[in-house]
């Protein structure tokens, strides 16, 4: 049942999501080209880019992987799967918050979580450029431009985007 | 400055609409401009306190502030309407470009463009990272967890599920001794 299995990859993986999506991206690919076989790493990267550059939470990738899988109500399905169990757990704890706020724990996890979440990111980032045949130092050019000219200019990453499309049909 | 939470779900919809419908480029910057600037629904402190809530939950962030800001104002019904406002029209917009690019995927230009901004997206997450570890970059600790997590998680495809917990219990250890 496609669904089901659906509904538990990204049910977990909405757990696991500290950091947001972006943390999530490793495993996320891990698990949709590695385990589950619903889309290949080059195309991978290509429904990334879709969500990336539609307008909304980039967590829509979800919906398009689900797509390939399993049609329209793959689509849905994978969307409530991998927002459902995280925001009934934010549901619960909105109220905790407060009265944990000064607790040594809380400090602490949210010091823990810091450098994790750090490190998943970048393991996106080069999770996303190193395709199943091996690393492709193009992809690398391009995602190291487009690095550079997030963390120097003060423009929508929009127009970053589409620059990076326009290097994509002449280097690709 | 005063600030008025929406009056009743319909208000609350349109607004998570309003956010979702514009976001290009992330949402975050059209939240803050939705809820804070335009509606006044929130205090800019408010708003960066419940964001900061749900940067520390897991989950996608932005679906976590629809549910945590409709419950606030409306209960159950507040949280349900609030994230189907917001995802809403960008589900619309992200399956019309998935089924038009599915369309036009054997072209090979178009795969070349596509996959460059993916390339670009996955700069722009190793930007994010780098713009985040800045605050840590001085704590040799946190170092040593963003590296191993990157060679377990990034380079050596280690499933998430298992490092994750580890370094978890590593990462508070480190944190209750001072060094994170």
């Amino acid at each position: 049942m496609i669904l089901l299995d659906l509904a538990l990859t990204f049910g977990v993986l909405s757990l696991v999501a500290f950091g947001g999506m972006p943390a999530v991206m490793p495993e996320m690919q891990r698990l949709v080209v590695d385990v589950k076989g619903w889309t290949n790493s080059a195309q991978f990267i290509q429904l990334f880019a879709i969500a990336q550059a539609a307008p909304g939470p980039n967590v829509l990738i979800v919906s398009l992987i689900g797509w390939k899988a399993a049609g329209f109500w793959g689509s849905i399905v994978a969307l409530l799967a991998v927002c459902a169990p995280a925001a009934v757990l934010a549901w619960w704890v909105a109220d905790l918050w407060e009265r944990f706020k000064e607790s040594p724990w809380r400090i602490a996890i949210q010091r823990a979580i810091a450098p994790l979440v750090v490190g998943l990111i970048l393991s996106g980032g080069y999770v996303l450029c190193t395709p199943a045949a091996g690393p492709d130092w193009r992809l690398w050019a391009i995602a190291a431009a487009s690095c550079a000219a997030y963390l120097t200019l003060t423009i929508n990453p929009l127009w970053i985007l589409a620059v990076g499309g326009t290097l994509g049909a002449f280097l690709l | 400055m005063d600030v008025t939470p929406p009056k009743n779900l319909k208000e609350l919809f349109t607004g998570f609409l309003a956010i979702g419908a514009r976001s290009f480029g992330g949402v975050m910057p059209w939240a803050h401009r939705t809820m804070v600037e335009e509606r006044r629904w929130l205090t800019q402190a408010d708003f960066a306190e419940t964001i900061g809530l749900c940067q520390f939950l897991p989950g996608p962030n932005i679906g976590n502030a629809s549910i945590v800001l409709g419950k606030r104002w409306f209960g159950v019904s507040g949280s349900v309407v609030a994230f189907l406002g917001l995802m809403a029209l960008p589900f619309i917009w992200v399956m019309a470009l998935g089924i038009l690019y599915l369309e036009w995927a054997s072209n090979p230009v178009v795969r070349a463009v596509v996959t460059g901004v993916g390339a670009t997206g996955a700069g722009l997450f190793i930007g994010t990272a780098l713009k985040l570890g800045r605050a840590i970059v001085n704590k040799p600790a946190a170092l040593v967890l963003v590296a191993a997590c990157f060679l377990t998680v990034g380079v050596g495809r280690v499933s998430m599920l298992v490092v994750l917990p580890i370094a978890a219990v590593i990462g508070i250890f480190f944190a209750r001794r001072g060094w994170l």
